[in-house]
């Protein structure tokens, strides 16, 4: 399942919730073209991503053709048309981050995760993307796992995260019981 | 002053504002109190700035001592994050670097409670004292001007009294009492040129602006720093918001626009916090909405985020965007000056050109003109990055040249590695060698070298960058974030990039370099927008200044500086190796390496994934892991 | 309206004033290579980038569809800069084209072919690789084929099927090499709301949109020079 591939199907229920959602987001902004992208943005915040149906929404609430809230859905690197993981994963290949490396953890993340970049995993607990770059250069390589820049991020250190990871999600699972 | 308002009135209206930002200010910095500032902007909370802050508070709770601590922007010091400065009363203040919690305790206990500076810990103190060398000492003291990040790290960003009590918005007073033609001719008079990189002059963008048809009209700020390897303009809106709005805030009651966009990259998020919080905080104090101050000048901001494209910063993409559309870039001329954001005249600036502007205002357009060289004025903000030992944030006057600000202001090269290349400018800019260094940077002389000013970012290159390899991730990522409207560049990147893809690999030819110089140039002068047009600069400089590598890649399938993954190989030297050492084996996260049966460790060529990993964890008393190119180099192992 | 006279390879014509540069050479039987043009849009597009001219006076060649036609302005469409653009974007077009003109419907009706007939360059990339895309031909729809490995993206089809038939079906979507003509959702144009009008299929330049059922035309597959 990648980022910007062939909108997935989804279940008729979680149509229902997102069509739901969408409204109640479009509630909030005056039906001007302008306001396409901060609306684009609103959706994706409550839903994760931009399922074909909020899309549709948004074009008839804006009265444009549905194929141009596609256009700026699939222009924008910030919009995915399928649901992310539980955590995000996001490599940064600016300048800095790739000469000290930045590629060679974002290969070791695809190792681990069995995922390629603007994939998710099947269990969708990870999403993992690459960032063209997060402005913390002088931490290079930095990878942003859920919103929050890891500094010097080797094959290593990618490692030690999934473990806390690993760890974080059997101690939720050990709790209620 | 425009009709209506009696002089008097907005300054008093103002003054108020001031005498109470400065009671705060002096409350907070001047008390018998210690008071503790952290750098928490991006890079600082990547160290974990975060977590110093929780542990002094912490500490402080837990001795019962009331001293503040207060959350401030980014000092430019990124390589010596977390960085804290702790005023005690009678002592200089003090700034620590690297600061972890442990060290946090410990600063409480020992300096605070005790008397002890914790000397080990320190970078450096503010003011000259006769105690710790002072930043004043430090040899970037000498270049280093500091205009647009005077403020960043020393005030808190989410104050707008912080800004006010250290001369923030007078300018903006200034301004309002004098007629906009008098603000155009000052700022025309300074030489600013716009610091988003073309290098436009800023007073005649607002000239023509002013002068053009239309209402309402709109100023935008650029702050879309899509330049990988760029964060000045992330930095300045993380530490010192208030410093661009009062630059729009002028542009527009010079120009005579109603409605303003703050544009800012969503891989931002704290710059867009911070901004919005700004925003709220001016409106408030009616530095923003309407009758500002009293004034017949009405304005208001509206923060836009970016969705992700670095086209939109690209003046006409950005627009498209603004307006709801997929960021693609339109013909020019008309200007966005003359037929902008919905049809209307629309100033667009950088985030740098903004803050320039209440400095020029307040101190005047001959004090501002006296700083740089002939063609370029001001100081130059940039982003030290790579392999340098100072990376993070300098400003410095304008003609500096490379070779000061890498080697005296960045501190040279970190690990005895020889310097290479310096990077200027992004993907747009190019890569300059040595011979380059004792060029002043201004907005001309860059240009001459094949380079380009671009927004600032400055990554610095030793001799284990390959250079073919520079060429290849810039042309990948213009490749990538082309918005492909025009042909040139969306397919010239391309089949740049498939040409160096292959000489990266070994697989070019010679005759490919001449395809790729005489498309280079074709995709320069052919394209739409400044994407394309400076796409090729990477590739164009690396050619001019490193052929040599080039060519070592395609006649002997060797990388000289050991980086091509596909032209290497990891080996590790028998009679090197240590046999009681384990590091390679514990830390190959492949299991490609085993000891064979005289305990040295051997590396299985189809395993390895080249992550070196192995040659970062073999002891330097035995350096026995190497990399060799061209990879049929490698001796066949024993097992 | 007002006329103004140039003069475009030493000829000497008139435009109506305002008129881009473009229009006023082609109505003058001056051809010009352009794929992206269409006059009755008055925002050109300049995305093909083909219609590089030479104007006396600038130091690069410009567009003709975006420059203005101007009293006494001296134009050559002939000059060794611009010819060398026009080629030089030529062949990067034909390069990710999937060339096919023996089974083309399009054959022998082709701006592409004119084009390569006008500079004189053979339709196969002479020193550029082939990259194609390879995305799926659409016949789902009862009008007309879409093979968008033939498409050069200028526009053309979307413009006039949002502005003569006040519809929205396809648009471009998608960034940089991806970008594509395409309807909502990337479906097969047989799903969406097209009537079949065929208006887009008129302005093509190429063989991306044609008729279905069209005869091809017979005849030598491509020029030879």
């Amino acid at each position: 399942m990648t980022r910007n591939s062939f909108p997935q199907p989804i279940t008729r229920q979680e149509e229902v919730e997102a069509k739901q959602k969408t409204r109640r987001v479009l509630k909030g902004f005056t039906k001007k073209r302008a306001n396409l992208i901060p609306i684009l943005q609103a959706v994706q915040r409550k839903l994760g991503y931009l399922p074909r149906i909020a899309m549709a929404e948004i074009a008839i609430f804006l009265d444009i053709p549905s194929v141009d809230v596609y256009e700026v859905v699939t222009f924008y690197n910030q919009f995915r048309l399928n649901p992310p993981g539980k955590h995000s994963v996001r490599v940064c290949l600016g300048t800095a981050c790739h000469m000290k490396g930045g590629y060679i953890t974002l290969d070791a993340w695809e190792r681990r995760l069995k995922i390629k970049r603007g994939d998710t995993t099947p269990d969708r607990e990870f999403d993992l993307d690459t960032v063209a770059c997060v402005g913390c250069c002088t931490m290079a390589p930095v990878t942003v796992v859920d919103e929050k820049p890891e500094a010097k991020v080797e094959p290593t250190k990618v490692d030690g995260l999934l473990l806390a990871f690993e760890r974080e999600k059997q101690q939720t699972s050990e709790k209620p019981q | 002053m425009r009709q209506g308002v009696p002089e008097g009135s907005l300054s008093t209206t103002f003054a108020s504002l001031q005498k109470n930002a400065l009671a705060r200010w002096q409350q907070e910095r001047s008390s018998a109190k210690p008071v503790i500032t952290v750098g928490t902007a991006t890079c600082g909370r990547a160290a974990g700035a975060l977590d110093v802050v929780q542990a002094f508070q912490d500490e402080l709770e837990r001795h019962g001592i009331d001293c503040p601590v207060i959350e401030v922007g980014c000092m430019g010091h990124c390589y010596a994050e977390p960085l804290v400065v702790i005023s005690k009363p009678f002592r200089p203040p003090i700034c620590y670097s690297r600061v972890n919690p442990v060290i946090a305790q410990r600063l409480v206990r020992e300096y605070i409670l005790g008397d002890d500076p914790c000397l080990e810990f320190v970078l450096g103190a503010l003011e000259p004292n006769d105690l710790i060398p002072s930043f004043q000492d430090f040899p970037r003291a000498a270049y280093e001007q500091k205009l647009l990040l005077k403020n960043c790290g020393h005030i808190n960003p989410l104050d707008i009294d912080h800004y006010i009590a250290n001369g923030g918005y007078t300018a903006l007073v200034k301004a309002l009492q004098s007629p906009p033609a008098h603000i155009i001719s000052e700022i025309k008079k300074s030489g600013l040129r716009g610091r988003g990189g073309a290098g436009f002059s800023t007073g005649e963008k607002w000239e023509v602006c002013n002068g053009a048809q239309g209402r309402p009209k709109y100023v935008i700020c650029n702050g879309d720093e899509g330049d990988p390897g760029a964060f000045m303009d992330r930095s300045i809106l993380e530490s010192d918001p208030h410093s661009v709005l009062e630059g729009m805030v002028i542009a527009a009651y010079a120009v005579g626009a109603r409605y303003g966009y703050l544009y800012i990259r969503a891989e931002y998020p704290l710059a867009v916090e911070h901004t919005r919080i700004a925003l709220a905080q001016a409106r408030k104090y009616n530095l923003l909405g309407k009758h500002i101050l009293g004034s017949d000048f009405s304005f208001d901001v509206t923060l836009f985020e970016g969705s992700g494209a670095f086209v939109c910063g690209e003046e006409t993409a950005l627009i498209s965007s603004l307006e709801g559309k997929s960021g693609m870039p339109r013909h020019r001329p008309p200007y966005p000056a003359v037929s902008g954001l919905n049809g209307k005249p629309t100033v667009i600036n950088n985030v740098k050109t903004l803050a320039s502007v209440p400095h020029i205002i307040n101190r005047g357009a001959d004090w501002f003109a006296g700083i740089g060289t002939e063609t370029s004025k001001g100081t130059a903000v940039f982003a030290l990055a790579g392999k340098i030992v100072s990376t993070g944030l300098i400003e410095v006057p304008m003609g500096t040249t490379l070779r000061q600000v890498i080697f005296d202001v960045g501190s040279g090269i970190p690990n005895n590695k020889n310097f290479k290349a310096v990077q200027i400018g992004g993907p747009s800019g190019g890569c300059l060698p040595e011979s380059s260094l004792d060029l002043p940077v201004d907005f001309n002389s860059l240009t001459g070298a094949g380079a380009m000013m671009g927004s600032g970012g400055m990554v610095v290159l030793d001799e284990d960058d390959c250079m073919v390899e520079i060429a290849r991730y810039f042309l990948e990522f213009t490749q990538r974030e082309s918005c492909g409207k025009c042909t040139f560049c969306r397919l010239g990147t391309r089949q740049m990039l498939s040409i160096l893809d292959d000489i990266t690999k070994g697989k070019g030819k010679l005759k490919n370099l001449e395809t790729l110089e005489r498309l280079a140039e074709d995709v320069k002068a052919g394209s739409l927008c400044g994407l394309g047009k400076t796409a090729p600069n990477p590739i164009l400089t690396t050619l001019r200044y490193f052929r040599n590598e080039y060519i070592a890649h395609i006649v002997e399938k060797r990388c000289p500086s050991l980086m091509c993954r596909d032209l290497l190989t990891y080996y590790i030297l028998p009679d090197k190796c240590e046999r009681s050492c384990d590091a390679c084996v514990g830390s190959c996260a492949v299991e490609a390496i085993t000891p064979n049966k005289q305990r040295i460790k051997v590396i299985d060529q189809d395993k390895c994934t080249k992550c070196d990993m192995c040659r970062v964890a073999c002891p330097v008393q035995y350096n026995a892991v190497v990399k060799l190119s061209p990879p049929q180099k490698v001796p066949v192992a024993s097992k | 309206m007002n006329q103004v006279t140039l003069t475009i390879n030493g000829i000497r014509i008139t435009a109506p004033e305002g008129e881009k540069l473009l229009w006023a050479a082609l109505d003058n039987g001056i051809y010009i290579p352009n794929l992206c043009g269409l006059k009755e849009n008055t925002e050109p597009l300049a995305a093909c980038r083909l219609c590089f001219v030479e104007i006396q006076g600038r130091n690069k060649p410009v567009t003709a569809c975006t420059e203005t036609v101007t009293e006494r302005m001296v134009v050559d469409t002939k000059g060794e800069q611009c010819l060398r653009l026009a080629k030089s974007g030529f062949e990067l077009l034909m390069a990710s084209h999937a060339l096919d003109c023996g089974h083309c419907l399009k054959n022998r009706n082709c701006e592409l072919q004119r084009i390569a007939h006008h500079l004189r360059v053979s339709l196969k990339p002479r020193i550029l690789r082939k990259i194609l895309r390879d995305l799926p031909v659409d016949d789902s729809h009862p009008a007309f084929i879409y093979d968008p490995n033939k498409c050069v993206l200028c526009g053309r089809c979307i413009w006039v099927c949002r502005n003569h038939v006040k519809s929205g079906v396809f648009g471009f979507a998608h960034r940089g090499f991806q970008r594509r003509v395409t309807t909502f959702g990337d479906e097969p144009m047989g799903r969406s709301d097209c009537d079949g009008c065929l208006e887009c299929v008129r302005v093509c330049p190429t063989g991306a949109l044609v008729e279905r059922g069209a005869v091809p035309r017979l005849g030598r597959t491509e020029p030879v020079y």
